[in-house]
């Protein structure tokens, strides 16, 4: 789904390089945990897999286009915009070219949020912010997901909801998600691949059947 | 008063640039943007100078001027990326430099007055055609990249994922508050003209609704700002554009009263 070949990456273009040499390949269907400390170069990454940011050298091959992406924090959003959650999600599924006007409304209910459709953005708390977008991200279906911190902002049972809705996509749906996470215990327990990056370099490890948390996961449902 | 021509021109002018100002006011304004209109403003006096000078249709040239420099803008965000102000600073500098240049050379054979303040009387035929083209234009555009200005304004890298063609967009977004600049000049006057950009939308904002409505609501506050300054206009013999400014403040505070005072006696 993602390849990432001989990668070297600064934001000036210059030495000393943030990510160094990075070959990367996340498999169709797997759930990719990207680990590391702060300041370590996680968002940065996943922002190159977008294609928001340009390797100085080296490649990133994308094999779809249907991405759905939550953002790091709401700082690159302009939160103060007049708009509901309605209209934000109308506005997103007419880009995408979604025609399930339903789904709009199936998605903001698994989430807990369809209450909240005639809110202005600007009127919810940072944790229903942060279901708002993934629940951007999850409208038509993507193939892809990329995520950056999920949890940030929840309460545990949020938490364990998104945990579970993103388990059950990747699991039953085959979709493919990359997941920057903070902590170790939501990585263990939802991803299949960990990619860990430490001095400049990605290393990329499979969660062994036994420690994973997904062991009878199939079944779960939302 | 709706028996002159030249007051009919002007209202129906009016119309138009009431509709289109707020429309692209409003993605301005959100975008945080509201300063490009006084900087396009500027550019657009450098345009008119342009135009009195070598005799070309000066509303035509303030267009052609002030687009190329909304195009510059976007093009100068990657060498300021967080300085956008000081992008504004360097269009205005170029732009002042060349209006005043030309027009202390004596060669505006013009009133350049009625361009700085706006003049009801001054509206010809002409005028109303190209206005009328201009404002049928930009407002297609508008509606046709509705969806994408929102998701752009609200959120670029969101959009860019999405598969919004982002830089085409804010490219063609410049040219249309280069259009918008343009037409409204006429009437309003360049010194006043990014202030009914911004100030219909301000009110608008006031009354904390969706998108759609607070869009809605900004060209019904441009439409009340601008019938009625030119109103006053005509009845005070005063420059449409000063007329026209001072309602629009008026009508600001107006509905930032009412809500202070609806907010007290709920509470």
């Amino acid at each position: 789904m993602i390849t990432v070949k001989n990668l070297n990456f600064s934001y000036t273009g210059l030495e000393p390089c943030l990510l160094r040499d990075v070959n990367i390949k996340i498999n169709k269907g797997s759930y990719t945990a990207i680990m590391g400390d702060n300041g370590s170069a996680k968002t940065t990454l996943a922002k190159l897999m977008l294609g928001l940011l340009t390797p100085v050298t080296g490649s990133v091959e994308i094999g779809t286009n249907r991405i759905g992406y939550l953002p790091q924090n709401l700082k690159n959003i302009n939160s103060q915009f007049p708009i509901t959650v309605g209209e934000l999600m109308n506005c997103h599924a007419s880009i995408i070219k979604l025609k399930d006007r339903n789904s709009i409304t199936n998605v903001l209910k698994s989430l807990g949020m369809l209450d909240k459709k005639s809110s202005l953005i600007s009127d919810l708390s940072g944790g229903q912010m942060q279901k708002v977008l993934i629940a951007r991200a999850l409208l038509g279906k993507p193939e892809l997901l990329i995520l950056d911190e999920p949890s940030t902002g929840l309460d545990p049972k949020s938490q364990d909801d998104i945990y579970s809705i993103l388990r059950r996509l990747n699991i039953e749906e085959g979709v493919t998600i990359v997941s920057v996470e903070h902590n170790l215990h939501a990585a263990f327990k939802n991803s299949t691949d960990i990619l860990s990056i430490e001095k400049c370099t990605v290393k990329s490890s499979t969660v062994p059947e036994n420690t994973t948390g997904r062991k009878g996961d199939r079944n779960v449902r939302i | 008063m709706l028996e002159y021509s030249f007051m009919q021109n002007a209202i129906i002018a009016g119309i138009f640039i009431s509709v289109l100002c707020p429309m692209v006011g409003a993605f301005l304004v959100l975008k945080r943007h509201s300063m490009m209109g006084d900087a396009l403003s500027h550019a657009s006096f450098a345009g008119i100078a342009i135009g009195l000078v070598t005799g070309f249709n000066p509303i035509l040239s303030a267009f052609v001027f002030t687009s190329l420099c909304g195009l510059l803008i976007e093009y100068l965000r990657s060498f300021y990326n967080k300085y956008a102000e000081l992008i504004l600073v360097i269009v205005m500098t170029l732009s002042v430099g060349i209006a005043i240049t030309l027009i202390s050379t004596g060669q505006a054979n013009a009133n350049v007055n009625a361009y700085l303040f706006g003049s009801i009387l001054t509206v010809t035929k002409e005028d109303l055609l190209t206005v009328l083209g201009l404002s049928l234009i930009s407002g297609l555009t508008i509606s046709m990249l509705y969806n994408q200005l929102i998701y752009i304004t609200l959120d670029e890298d969101g959009a860019k994922i999405a598969g919004v063609r982002v830089k085409l967009i804010n490219y063609l977004f410049a040219l249309l508050v280069g259009a918008t600049i343009s037409v409204s000049l006429r009437i309003m006057g360049l010194l006043v003209v990014s202030s009914m950009i911004a100030m219909p939308v301000a009110a608008a904002m006031q009354l904390n609704q969706g998108f759609r409505k607070t869009l809605l609501f900004s060209i019904l506050f441009g439409f009340l700002d601008i019938m009625s300054g030119l109103v006053l206009s005509y009845n005070i013999n005063a420059a449409p554009g000063g007329t026209i400014a001072l309602v629009s403040v008026a009508l600001l505070i107006i509905i930032m009263a009412v809500k202070k005072l609806r907010t007290l006696y709920l509470s």
